[in-house]
């Protein structure tokens, strides 16, 4: 864990679990999180944020097609179509990372995110041989984040 | 109330947008819905707003110097800041800028509701 405590990591789970407690009231259930290998997990949409500042690397949200359609319904949404799948999971990459900042400070910045569908080879490892993998399921879908961070010395 | 939405994420905006309907809420008319500062800035000469929530973390303007631009045009504006950012900087640039509010995403339908009637007390 060089690099990143396990406090800091605490940082993203609960993020992640948040979101969906607040939103649906059903808060995501944390089945376990690893260092990822080389072949980053990914589900059929991810939302991307680039770090930089005092950090660099990554952070993505990556979930199934039904997940993404359910989350959408929850928030009263009606039109689940690609292109609300592809915003809703970059908002939620978004907000992990926004969240993230009240633990790291404005150093951390963020980009606006980058939504993909499918694997791309824009999923890979930023700056980190193994990325840390938080495995998450909601409604009975797993889905992940991948932090992909490490200190600007 | 005349109300501008700002959020780069369509879902945001329609999520804001139905949640300006609620009962506990005075008679809202959306004057406009941008995705980023610039088109806010060029929607509330259009359609003057009393009333903007604003997210920071936007593409070709963010919202803090978008607040800036808004309350230099007109300083008695209400704006409320819709973010994920977490960090107590951000929030403190954003209401030296002139924001009077600050609603962290994710947020409840009440959590809005109340965040709205705040600020225009």
């Amino acid at each position: 864990m060089a690099h990143l405590s396990e406090s800091e990591l605490k940082v993203f789970i609960a993020a992640v679990s948040n979101y969906f407690g607040q939103l649906t009231n059903e808060a995501a259930v944390i089945r376990s999180s690893y260092l990822a290998d080389a072949e980053l997990p990914h589900f059929d949409y991810t939302g991307l944020i680039t770090l930089s500042g005092r950090f660099r690397g990554c952070v993505y949200f990556s979930a199934p097609r039904l997940l993404m359609r359910e989350l959408l319904l929850q928030m009263q949404e009606p039109d689940t179509c690609e292109q609300n799948l592809l915003d809703a999971v970059g908002e939620v990459a978004n907000t992990i990372s926004g969240n993230a900042r009240r633990h790291f400070g404005s150093g951390l910045d963020i980009s606006v995110p980058v939504a993909i569908k499918g694997a791309t080879a824009q999923i890979k490892s930023a700056v980190r041989t193994r990325p840390f993998a938080i495995l998450l399921s909601w409604q009975k879908h797993e889905a992940v984040v991948v932090v992909d961070i490490e200190p600007v010395n | 109330m005349k109300l501008l939405i700002v959020d780069d994420s369509n879902i945001i905006r329609s999520r804001i947008a139905r949640i300006a309907l609620h009962p506990r809420l005075p008679e809202i008319t959306i004057v406009g819905l941008a995705k980023n500062g610039l088109e806010a800035i060029e929607l509330s000469r259009r359609a003057p707003p009393d009333v903007v929530t604003m997210d920071l973390t936007m593409p070709e303007m963010d919202g803090i110097a978008c607040i800036a631009a808004l309350m230099a045009e007109k300083p008695q504006l209400n704006i409320l800041v819709v973010s994920a950012l977490g960090d107590k900087a951000t929030a403190i640039a954003a209401l030296k800028k002139g924001a009077r509010g600050f609603l962290h995403k994710p947020f409840t339908d009440e959590q809005l509701v109340d965040a709205l009637l705040e600020i225009q007390c």
